[in-house]
C-alpha cells in the first residue's frame, strides 16, 4: 500500500482527537477544589461558546464581514500595513492613575527601579511601549506575533498603535513599522518582554529575512513588579498590578487562553469583530504598562505615600540595593510607621539597622538591633538568631564591647553552626579573660 | 600484581608482566580441550587470520595545523580508510564508514571537520550521538584535539543538562555542537532561528554509530534529517553529511535511506588485527523435561577464571547491571580462592565517572587489573584499550552488536579469544544451533521506514512548525503530493492553515498553541509514554511506551529494571503514571495476552516453494491486531514453574500493521492422528519458533514483532483467546510489525519467508528438548511427565512434514 493510499486510510481511520495530542493544560493534574472550579468554568465557557455559536452562522467560512475590519490599511513601501491607531486624552486616567505620570521626570527613581545607573538621563519621553499577542505560549518559530502593540507619548498624550497581521505570512509590514519605532525610541518598556516578546519577535524577524533591530535599552516592568511585589501578592501579573497599584478592576476582559482561537476563527474566515476583544484587552495592556511606570515612579520618588508596610519595606531593600541610602532610609521609617504586626515592626527596624550600617553610624544601627530584637520574640528562633548574630558583629569589632558581644552570641548557632559558633564563644571568652588579666 | 598460583603452573606467564604472556591464552584453550567437561560444549572453535595495517603518508590538502594535531599525539601516517574517509568528504560526498570496533572511526570525521575550521572562516558543524555519555565523552576529545591544533573554536555539547548560560554561548559562539537527536528534534530545530549563524554555516553534520539508528528510532531520526536539512536551507546552509556505523549488512542502504540521498561508503579497514579464536559454549542442559541449561553466568565465571588465573586481560561483558555485580562477586571469590587479588576484578558500568573509568583504564594498562566487568557501556565507542580476550555472557540480541563486543580484543597483534557463553533464551539457543553464523561475516541489516504514515505526518507537523510549507515542497525524498496530502490532512485537524503566498503559490502555516515537538518522542511511535515511579523514592525509574504498559506495567506485575524487581502496586491508566515498590520476588509474571488478528487487505500471496505437497500459502497485507490483557501468569525464576494467575482488566489495544501470514490448510489438521486442540496448539508453538527465528534475520528486537495464530478469513469476531479450537478454519500463523502501520518489517519477512521456514524448520528439529522449551517452540506451562502423546514440538514437525516442509538432508 502507498503512502498516499495509507494516509487516505489513516483519515479514515482515526478520530481526529485520538491523533493529535490533548491541549497542555489537560495534562495536569489540578488539585480536587480546582478540579470543581474547572469544570464549572468549563461549564460557563461551553454555554458561552454556545451562544456564540447560536449568534453566529453555522459555517463561519462562509460569514461575509458584515462590518468592516476595526483597523485602517496604510500603505507603506513593504505593503499594506493594517493598524489601528488610537490618541488618549493628556489627562487619561488608568483607574486613580494618571497615564501622564510616565513622563514625569524623577530624578533616579528610573536607575534604581531598574538597578541599572546607566538609565539616568533616559529621555521617557520617547519611550516606546510594547505588547504582543500571539497565537501560542509555546515559543520556538511556530508561534506568532499576530497583534504587536506599541504605544507612545506624542506631547502628552499617549498614542497606541496596533499592527495586526491579517493573514499568516504577511508580517513584513507590521515588523518593518515595529523596526522604524524601535530605532526612534530612547528605551523599550514592556512586560515580560525579555524572556517572551523580544525572543518571539527576534525570531520572526529571522524568518522573515529581515534584519534584527538593533535593541534601545529594555526595562522589563515585569523583573521591577517582581522585586517589589512577589512577597506580598500571590502573582504579579500585568492585571494584579492593574488591581494592587493602580486600583484598576477590568470588565468582560478576554481570558488570555481564548487570544489565539479569536485570531485563528479570524484567519479561517471569522468575522474581524472577533478581534476587537483582543485589541482592546492589548489596548489596555499599553496603557496599564506607562500608567503603571509612571506610578511605581511616583511611589519610589515619595510622591506616592505607601500605606503598606510590606510595600515600603521592599521600596526600601531595593533603594538599598540601588544605593540610593537616604531614600530607603525614608521607607524604612514609613515601614515601621505602617506596621500592623511585631514581625512587620521586626522588618522594618531590621532594614533601618541595615541602612544606618551602610550609612556608617554603628550606633544607630545596633539601636535599630536592638529594638528589632524586642519585636522578634513571637517569632521562631532563627529569625531572632540573625539579630543577635548582627549584633555581636557590631559589639565585638565596632564598639569593642566584648560583654555586650558574648551575650548576644550565646544565640547566634543556628545561623553559623556549632563549629563557627564555638570558636566565636572561645574567641570572645579568651579576650575577655585577657581584658580582665591586663586590669588590675 | 601477579598471581601467587603462578609459579605452579608451568603454562603461566613469567612473573614480572603475566598478562602480556603469549602462552596465556594458548594455555588456558589447551586445558579447556582436554577437559571433556567443557570442551564437549563448545559448538564453534575457529581460528581467524590477522590483518595487517595498511597505511598512507597524510594527505596533501590536510592543513599544516591538524598535522601538527595528529603527530602531537604519535599519528604519522593515517590507515586507508581514514585516508579514504577524508578524500571523499573532501570532495563533497556523504560518507558512511562502516569498519571494525577500534579501527580509528572517529579520526575518518574529526579529520575533514578539523580541516574545516582551520582552512574556511567560521565554519560549524554539528555531531549527533545516540546517548548523552557519549556526547560527553566525545567533546573532551575534541578539546584536546583542538588544542593540539591550536584552534581556538568551542565545542561544546548541548543537552538537557547543558545550563542557561552555556546555552546561550553554545549558539553565538561555538563553532562545533554535540548533542543527540532527541535535542536536536525538542530543542534546537523549533528554535532554529536563535541557531541561525550554525545553520548558516553548517559544513559538516557528523552521525556517530549510525547501526543504532533502526526500527522506529532510526525512522523518526530520518525525518530528523529531514527537518535539519530544510531548516538549514533556509539559513542558506548546505551540510554534508559523515556517518560512522559498526559493521552492518548494508551500511551504505541504511545511510542512503537515513539521508534520502546517495551516500558514499568506506567499509574496507586498514587498521591492523591480530589472529583470533571465536569460540561458542553452550551450557549443557541439566532437565532435559524442561529444557533447563546450567547457569550461563556461572559458566562465565568458570571459563573467565580460568584466562583470568592463566594472566589473560579479560573483558566480560554481561546483559544487565545486575549479571555485571553477579558475576563480579562470584570471580572475585574464585580468584580469592585461588589466592589472587580480588581487586584485580572490576566492573566498569555506564553511569561511571570519567575519572573512574580513566583509573580503570589506567590499571588494566598496567596490569593491576586483568579482569573488567561491563555492561555494554563499552559497546558505544569508550575506549578502554587492548585485551587479550573477550567473554559475552549471553549473546547481545544482533550479530553486529556481538561483533563490536568482540572487537575490542586483540589490537597488539597477538592471538586474541573471543568468547560467547550463550543463555537459554530463544535467540541464544538458536544461534548455539547455527554457529555458523558467527564466522560468516554477514551481518544484520538496519532497516527503517523513513515514510512509515504516522511517523511522517508527525514531523511534517513538527516541520510546519518550523517554517511554512509551500504548495509544491518536498520533504527530503518525500514526494510533493504526499506532503500535500499530508498538510490537507493536518488542514482538516486546524493544525496548519493554508494561506496564499506573494508569489500566488499557496503556503501553509503552522496555526496552532501546541509546539508539536514536545509530544513526538523519537525512541518510540507512541506519543504518550507512562512514567513508572518507585514509591520509596517517589521518584520516576523509567518510562514506557503505551503498548507495553499494557503487558509489562498492568496491577501485580512484576515489573525488571537494571536487575532489580518491582510491583506494580497501581496503575493510573488516565494520567499515564505505574507505580511500583521494591520487591523480592521468587517470580516474575507473564501476561496472557488475547490477540485477534484480522487481515484488511492482501498485497501478495501464493504458496511456499518449500512446501513440496503445495498445501503451505504465504501471503504479505494489511492486518489489523486487537490485543487485549486477560490476565498473567507468576512463572518461578530458574524453574518456570507456572506458580498462580491473576486478572487483569485493561482496555483493548488496536492496531493497524502489515503482517506476512502461513495458512495451514484445515485439511491437513484434520488428517492428523492427534486431536485438533493439540494440532492447533503445536501449530501456535511453531509460530513463536517462526518469531525467534524472525527477529535474528531482520536484526529487531523480538518485541518489534509479534505473532499469533488465527483465522485470516475471519473479520470482525470479537478478540478471542487467539483462535478457537471449533474446526472448519484454516489455521493461520501471523507474524506482523509491531508498529502501528510498520517500519517495513512485514515486506522483508514476505521476502525471506522460504529461508525462514527452513530455518524454523531447523531451529524446532535441532533443539534438544523433549516437549519444547522457551528456546525452541516456547514453554510449556503443564509438564504431563511421561505424557502418552508425542510432544508439540514433534506434532509441529508432522504437520511440517506433511506439508512437505522437511530437513535438507
Amino acid at each position: 500500500m502507498d503512502l498516499r493510499a495509507k494516509l487516505t486510510r489513516l483519515r479514515s481511520m482515526e478520530p481526529p482527537a485520538a491523533l493529535f495530542e490533548p491541549p497542555p493544560w489537560a495534562a495536569t493534574e489540578p488539585a480536587p477544589d480546582k478540579s470543581e472550579r474547572i469544570s464549572q468554568l468549563r461549564a460557563l465557557i461551553s454555554e458561552v461558546a454556545l451562544r456564540d455559536r447560536r449568534r453566529m452562522p453555522a459555517n463561519i467560512a462562509q460569514a461575509a464581514p458584515a462590518t468592516p475590519p476595526p483597523w485602517s490599511q496604510e500603505t507603506t513601501a513593504h505593503g499594506p500595513l493594517h493598524v489601528c491607531a488610537r490618541y488618549l486624552e493628556p489627562d487619561h486616567h488608568h483607574g486613580h492613575a494618571p497615564v501622564r505620570a510616565a513622563l514625569c521626570a524623577l530624578p533616579g527613581a528610573l536607575p534604581s527601579l531598574v538597578l541599572d545607573a546607566s538609565y539616568t538621563d533616559l529621555d521617557l519621553s520617547r519611550a516606546l511601549y510594547l505588547d504582543t499577542e500571539t497565537t501560542g505560549l509555546a515559543g520556538g518559530t511556530g508561534t506568532v506575533a499576530f497583534l504587536v502593540g506599541l504605544a507612545r507619548f506624542e506631547d502628552e498624550s499617549l498614542c497606541v498603535e496596533q499592527l495586526v497581521v491579517p493573514q499568516l505570512g504577511a508580517e513584513t509590514p507590521v515588523l518593518a513599522r515595529l523596526a522604524e519605532r524601535l530605532a526612534a525610541a530612547s528605551c523599550l518598556i514592556t512586560y515580560n518582554g525579555k524572556s517572551f516578546d523580544w525572543p518571539l519577535l527576534r525570531t520572526r524577524f529571522v524568518l522573515a529575512r529581515l534584519p534584527v533591530p538593533a535593541l534601545p535599552p529594555h526595562i522589563d516592568l515585569l523583573h521591577v513588579c517582581r522585586r517589589l511585589w512577589k512577597k506580598r501578592l500571590p502573582s504579579v501579573r500585568l492585571v494584579d498590578m492593574e488591581r494592587e497599584v493602580l486600583r484598576y478592576e477590568r470588565e468582560d476582559d478576554l481570558p488570555g487562553s481564548e487570544i489565539p482561537t479569536r485570531y485563528f476563527e479570524f484567519l479561517r474566515g471569522g468575522s474581524p469583530d472577533r478581534l476587537c476583544p483582543v485589541l482592546e484587552h492589548n489596548q489596555n495592556d499599553l496603557i496599564a504598562l506607562s500608567a503603571l511606570l509612571g506610578a511605581v515612579m511616583k511611589q519610589y520618588a515619595g510622591e506616592l505615600s505607601l500605606c503598606d508596610a510590606t510595600d515600603a519595606l521592599h521600596f526600601g531593600k531595593l533603594a538599598l540595593r540601588a544605593r540610593d541610602l537616604e531614600r530607603a532610609r525614608g521607607f524604612g521609617n514609613d515601614a515601621f510607621t505602617h506596621s500592623a504586626s511585631s514581625q512587620q515592626a521586626r522588618a522594618a527596624l531590621t532594614l533601618c539597622a541595615e541602612i544606618e550600617h551602610k550609612l556608617g553610624r554603628v550606633g544607630e544601627s545596633i539601636e535599630f538591633l536592638e529594638r528589632a530584637l524586642e519585636h522578634a520574640e513571637g517569632e521562631n528562633g532563627v529569625t531572632a538568631a540573625h539579630l543577635h548574630f548582627a549584633l555581636a558583629k557590631l559589639y565585638e569589632h565596632e564598639q569593642h564591647d566584648l560583654a555586650r558581644a558574648l551575650r548576644h552570641a550565646r544565640n547566634t548557632e543556628p545561623v553559623e553552626g556549632p563549629n563557627s559558633h564555638g570558636r566565636r564563644l572561645g574567641r570572645l571568652y579568651r579576650r575577655l579573660l585577657r581584658n580582665a588579666a591586663d586590669t588590675p | 600484581m601477579p598471581l601467587a598460583s603462578n609459579s605452579s603452573r608451568p603454562f603461566s606467564a613469567p612473573h614480572t608482566a603475566p598478562w602480556h604472556a603469549p602462552k596465556g591464552l594458548e594455555a588456558v584453550l589447551q586445558s579447556w580441550q582436554a577437559d571433556p567437561r567443557i570442551w564437549s560444549n563448545v559448538v564453534l572453535h575457529e581460528r581467524m587470520a590477522p590483518e595487517p595495517a595498511v597505511t598512507l603518508e597524510f594527505p596533501h590538502a590536510l592543513a599544516e595545523s591538524v598535522r601538527a594535531a595528529l603527530r602531537s599525539r604519535g599519528i604519522e601516517r593515517l590507515y586507508s580508510h581514514q585516508q579514504e574517509a577524508f578524500a571523499l568528504a573532501m570532495a563533497g560526498a556523504d560518507v558512511v564508514i562502516a569498519t571494525p570496533t577500534a579501527s580509528g572511526k572517529s579520526l575518518c570525521y574529526n579529520l575533514p571537520v578539523l580541516q574545516a575550521l582551520a582552512t574556511e572562516q567560521g565554519a560549524r558543524a554539528l555531531f549527533l550521538f545516540p546517548t548523552k555519555a557519549l556526547a560527553r565523552d566525545q567533546e573532551v576529545a575534541l578539546h584536546a584535539f583542538l588544542d593540539d591544533a591550536g584552534l581556538q573554536y568551542g565545542a561544546i555539547t548541548y543537552d538537557g543538562d547543558t545550563p542557561g548560560d552555556a546555552r546561550r554561548a553554545a549558539r553565538d559562539r561555538s563553532a562545533l555542537i554535540l548533542t543527540n537527536p532527541d535535542m536536536l528534534h525538542a530543542g534546537i530545530l523549533p528554535h532554529h532561528a536563535s541557531w541561525a549563524r550554525l545553520f548558516a554555516n553548517l559544513r559538516y553534520v557528523v552521525v556517530d554509530e549510525l547501526h543504532s539508528y533502526r526500527g522506529v528510532f532510526g525512522s523518526h531520526l530520518a525525518n530528523v534529517l529531514r527537518r535539519l536539512i530544510r531548516v538549514a536551507r533556509f539559513h542558506g546552509g548546505d551540510p554534508k553529511f559523515i556517518f560512522t556505523s559498526a559493521t552492518i549488512g548494508n551500511p551504505a542502504e541504511h545511510a542512503s535511506r537515513m539521508l534520502g540521498r546517495p551516500v558514499q561508503l568506506v567499509n574496507k579497514s586498514g587498521a591492523p588485527r591480530g589472529p583470533r579464536r571465536v569460540v561458542a559454549y553452550n551450557p549443557p542442559v541439566v532437565n532435559a523435561e524442561l529444557g533447563i541449561r546450567a547457569s550461563y553466568l556461572k559458566s562465565t565465571v568458570r571459563l573467565t577464571s580460568d584466562l583470568v588465573k592463566h594472566g589473560v586481560s579479560t573483558l566480560v561483558f554481561g546483559q544487565s547491571r545486575n549479571n555485571v555485580e553477579v558475576m563480579l562477586k562470584y570471580l572475585r571469590e574464585q580468584v580469592q580462592r585461588e589466592r589472587g587479588d580480588p581487586e584485580s576484578v572490576q566492573s566498569y558500568r555506564g553511569g561511571y565517572l570519567p575519572e573512574q573509568r580513566r583509573a580503570i583504564e589506567r590499571s588494566l594498562r598496567d596490569g593491576q587489573v586483568r579482569c573488567v566487568v561491563a555492561t555494554n557501556a563499552l559497546e558505544l565507542g569508550i575506549d578502554i584499550g587492548a585485551l587479550d580476550a573477550v567473554v559475552c555472557a549471553g549473546y547481545p540480541g544482533t550479530l553486529a552488536g556481538l561483533f563490536q563486543r568482540f572487537g575490542r580484543a586483540g589490537r597488539r597483534g597477538h592471538e586474541s579469544l573471543s568468547l560467547l557463553v550463550t543463555s537459554s533464551a530463544p535467540l541464544d539457543q538458536y544461534l548455539a544451533s547455527t554457529p555458523a553464523a558467527l564466522l560468516s561475516g554477514a551481518s544484520e541489516e538496519a532497516r527503517i521506514d523513513p515514510d512509515n504514515v504516522e511517523i511522517l505526518v508527525q514531523h511534517v507537523k513538527c516541520a510546519a512548525f518550523e517554517l511554512p510549507f509551500e504548495d509544491g515542497e518536498r520533504f527530503g525524498d518525500v514526494p510533493a503530493e504526499v506532503v500535500g496530502d499530508a498538510l490537507g490532512f493536518l488542514g482538516e485537524h486546524r493544525l496548519v492553515h493554508r494561506t496564499v503566498g506573494a508569489n500566488g503559490r499557496g503556503v501553509y502555516h503552522w496555526a496552532s498553541e501546541a509546539y508539536p515537538a514536545n509530544n513526538v518522542s523519537l525512541r518510540s511511535i507512541g506519543w504518550d509514554n507512562f512514567v513508572v515511579i518507585d514509591l520509596e523514592r517517589d521518584a520516576v525509574i523509567a518510562e514506557m511506551d503505551y503498548r507495553s504498559t499494557h503487558t509489562m506495567l498492568h496491577e501485580q506485575a512484576i515489573y525488571q529494571h537494571v536487575g532489580e524487581q518491582y510491583q506494580v502496586e497501581r496503575l493510573d491508566f488516565e494520567n499515564h503514571k505505574a507505580f511500583v515498590r521494591k520487591v523480592e520476588s521468587d517470580y516474575f509474571t507473564d501476561a496472557m495476552t488475547h490477540v485477534k488478528v484480522s487481515v484488511l487487505s492482501e498485497d501478495r500471496g501464493g504458496l511456499m516453494e518449500s512446501s513440496a505437497s503445495q498445501k503451505l500459502s504465504a501471503a504479505l497485507g494489511e492486518v489489523s491486531v486487537v490485543e487485549k490483557v486477560v490476565g498473567y501468569k507468576k512463572i518461578k525464576f530458574h524453574t518456570h514453574e507456572n506458580v498462580g494467575y491473576g486478572e487483569v482488566n485493561l482496555p483493548e489495544m488496536q492496531l493497524h500493521t502489515s503482517s506476512l501470514w502461513l495458512t495451514v490448510p484445515e485439511a491437513v489438521v484434520q488428517a492428523q492422528p492427534w486431536a485438533r486442540p493439540e494440532v492447533i496448539d503445536a501449530l501456535r508453538g511453531f509460530g513463536h519458533a517462526l518469531h525467534t527465528v524472525a527477529s535474528v534475520s531482520l536484526m529487531v528486537d523480538p518485541r518489534d514483532l509479534g505473532h499469533t495464530l488465527g483465522d485470516k478469513k475471519d473479520g470482525d469476531a470479537a478478540p478471542s483467546k487467539g483462535v478457537s479450537s471449533a474446526p472448519g478454519f484454516d489455521p493461520t500463523v501471523f507474524v506482523y510489525d509491531r508498529m502501528p502501520g510498520g517500519v517495513g518489517l512485514a515486506p522483508r519477512l514476505y521476502e525471506q519467508r522460504e529461508e525462514l521456514l527452513l530455518r524454523t524448520v531447523h531451529l524446532l528439529a535441532g533443539c534438544s528438548c523433549e516437549s519444547g522449551c522457551p528456546s525452541c517452540i516456547g514453554p510449556v506451562m503443564q509438564a504431563v511427565p511421561n505424557a502418552p502423546l508425542p510432544s508439540r514440538r514433534e506434532i509441529a514437525l508432522r504437520v511440517l512434514a506433511d506439508l512437505g516442509i522437511g530437513l535438507p538432508h
